[in-house]
């Protein structure tokens, strides 16, 4: 097992892929604390809320982490590398397993950098503007411990959805279109199922105890919960398929 | 796990000098590969596609040492096979044995089993060299690099470079893929397959896209590769290209079996016709008939006589007192024989 394991964490460094999302990440996390950071008002800025916006732009990296784990499989379908990835290995579900752990350590990863870039700046930014730091030290951790937990659960989901969908232009289209359209359509018209989406899940983490979310630690098992179900549901599949 | 202590070099010669001078190969043996016996081996291997039936009851069992060309036409089958040989496609029906075993069965199957099965199974932003470390990696440390992380990537590494080298690829070895030539890729692969040093190499259809000089280096690193006694199992859809490696071939078309023979025997059995132009060809005819060789006249003075050396033809016109004033063996190569066969099904 540690041998497939180092065989996917060469895989994810030897190529630009998870290079280019975290520089997408990076921008994207920069680009949202420096909004809220500037365009907000000093009053504005000194509501809590407001304040936990800021500064947990890093929860961007979420979806980053998840296309860490889309690629990290369906990249090896797309170009054929499967075949001796398999040939190696031929315990499929070992491959997966391999696949699941190496993006959880690399979703972490996103998720050190985006949660300390948007706290750092953000909380850089407050100083410069002379806004009093309205989150509590319980606050700041669960921002932190659950932007991790998020993107390691998401890297992971991400293995499970690439190994179910495989093809990866619809996994990646796939990911994208349930994270901004599908899913925020439901939270909208049926708030009571909208809570135990994966988005929705996974912002509770983060959010702390908002009335419109899970609890954090329930969110946490209903975001695993997916992972799991989609990491099971593709394990099957991926063992029974024909690699032609 | 039963795994078959390696031959020492002059017994596996012993049975490559056997294997190359057997006449036919009887499909099918199974069980008997423990011992030397069959390296690979088919039993009644079926494989449905939907409504396609791509490999349709397919037994043989080729023997340790020898380099069987795999041959028929594109769609043949020949892909599918080697995949179900390698637990890549799923038989709907028999068994696919390598070396004794199920391919997921064998413990570290990598290395006892290289192949190479596309030319452009890799990431174009990946170098060539860390495409193989990822291998190499997942292949474990046997040699040397038990235990600690620092261990597996040194003999990842051992690994690697002894590749590298071997398919002459160290220069190019940090660029990215996408930068290769075909041929750089089809080394690359083959790299590949043999970072394990297998003992049997499956490769499919490995001179495609080669350039005369690509196909010529594979054709001698094959050659050395089987003079070391380990076993060869290549497909192709141009016999012409594994002619001159494989010492017997396996012809399959629309997922049966055609032929499993030696080349030598598929050369006398196959050989073409002759025509012969003669004074009196109807006497010839008749001649041949009696002998029980059929023959179709082309105009007045020229027959084409049906598969039958040309030395005979010559002693029956000479027992005819028919003089000769050509006798032509209808240069049917190998290419000619293998469509003939491949054709004959097709109907």
């Amino acid at each position: 097992m540690i041998d497939q394991l180092l065989s996917e964490l060469r895989k994810m460094r030897s190529t630009r892929t998870n290079l280019g999302l975290l520089a997408g990440m990076v921008g994207l996390t920069l680009l949202a604390v420096l909004i809220n950071g500037f365009v907000l008002g000093a009053a504005e800025l000194a509501r809590h809320d407001d304040q936990h916006t800021l500064l947990s732009a890093g929860t961007s990296g979420a979806l980053f982490a998840s296309l860490i784990g889309v690629m990290a499989i369906t990249s090896e379908f797309r170009h054929g590398t499967i075949r001796s990835t398999f040939l190696v290995t031929p315990d499929r579900t070992r491959v997966i397993a391999a696949k699941v752990i190496a993006s959880l350590l690399m979703g972490i990863l996103f998720g050190i950098v985006a949660i300390g870039l948007s706290l750092g700046l953000g909380y850089a930014i407050l100083r410069i503007r002379g806004i009093d730091f309205a989150l509590d030290t319980g606050h700041v951790v669960l921002l932190v411990l659950g932007t991790l937990l998020m993107t390691a659960l998401w890297a992971a989901l991400g293995v499970g959805v690439g190994a179910v969908v495989t093809n990866q232009v619809f996994a990646v289209i796939g990911v994208i279109v349930w994270a901004f359209f599908v899913e925020n359509l439901l939270r909208a018209l049926e708030p009571d199922v909208g809570r135990f989406t994966p988005v929705a899940a996974s912002d509770s983490l983060t959010a702390g105890f908002a009335d419109y979310l899970l609890a954090p630690a329930l969110g946490g098992l209903v975001l695993a919960a997916y992972a799991v179900v989609f990491l099971a549901a593709g394990a099957a599949l991926v063992a029974r398929r024909d690699v032609t | 796990m039963t795994r078959p202590q390696p031959a020492p070099a002059h017994r596996e010669k012993e049975l490559h000098a056997q294997t190359t001078s057997r006449t036919s190969v009887e499909p099918a043996r199974a069980g008997t590969s423990v011992d030397g016996g069959a390296v690979v081996c088919a039993e009644h291997l079926t494989k449905r596609f939907g409504e396609v039936l791509a490999v349709d009851d397919l037994s043989f069992a080729l023997e340790r040492g020898t380099v069987t060309g795999f041959l028929g036409p594109n769609g043949a089958g020949k892909t599918t096979t080697l995949r179900m040989l390698l637990h890549l496609v799923h038989p709907t029906e028999g068994r696919a044995l390598v070396l004794g075993g199920r391919y997921e069965e064998l413990r570290r199957p990598a290395e006892r089993v290289g192949a190479v099965l596309e030319a452009a199974d890799f990431h174009p932003g990946r170098p060539g060299r860390d495409h193989l470390f990822a291998l190499a990696l997942a292949l474990g440390g046997a040699r040397g690099g038990e235990g600690s992380f620092r261990g597996r990537e040194r003999a990842a590494r051992t690994r690697v470079d002894s590749v590298l080298e071997l398919v002459e690829l160290t220069g190019a070895a940090h660029r990215r893929v996408g930068s290769y030539s075909l041929g750089m890729r089809q080394r690359l692969g083959l790299a590949g397959a043999l970072l394990g040093d297998p003992e049997l190499l499956i490769l499919d259809e490995p001179a495609n896209g080669l350039d005369p000089e690509g196909v010529r280096w594979l054709r001698d690193f094959l050659r050395g590769f089987a003079g070391e006694g380990k076993t060869v199992f290549v497909s192709s859809h141009v016999l012409a290209e594994v002619a001159q490696t494989v010492d017997q071939v396996l012809i399959i078309n629309k997922g049966r079996l055609v032929t499993f023979s030696s080349l030598a025997e598929l050369t006398a059995r196959l050989t073409g016709g002759v025509r012969v132009r003669a004074p009196g060809i109807d006497r010839l005819q008749a001649a041949l008939e009696a002998e029980g060789i059929r023959s179709t006249l082309l105009d007045g003075a020229e027959l084409l006589v049906d598969a039958a050396p040309s030395a005979r033809v010559g002693e029956i016109a000479f027992r005819a007192g028919v003089p000769l004033h050509e006798l032509v063996p209808q240069s049917s190569t190998l290419e000619d024989a293998f469509l003939e066969l491949t054709a004959e099904d097709a109907s």
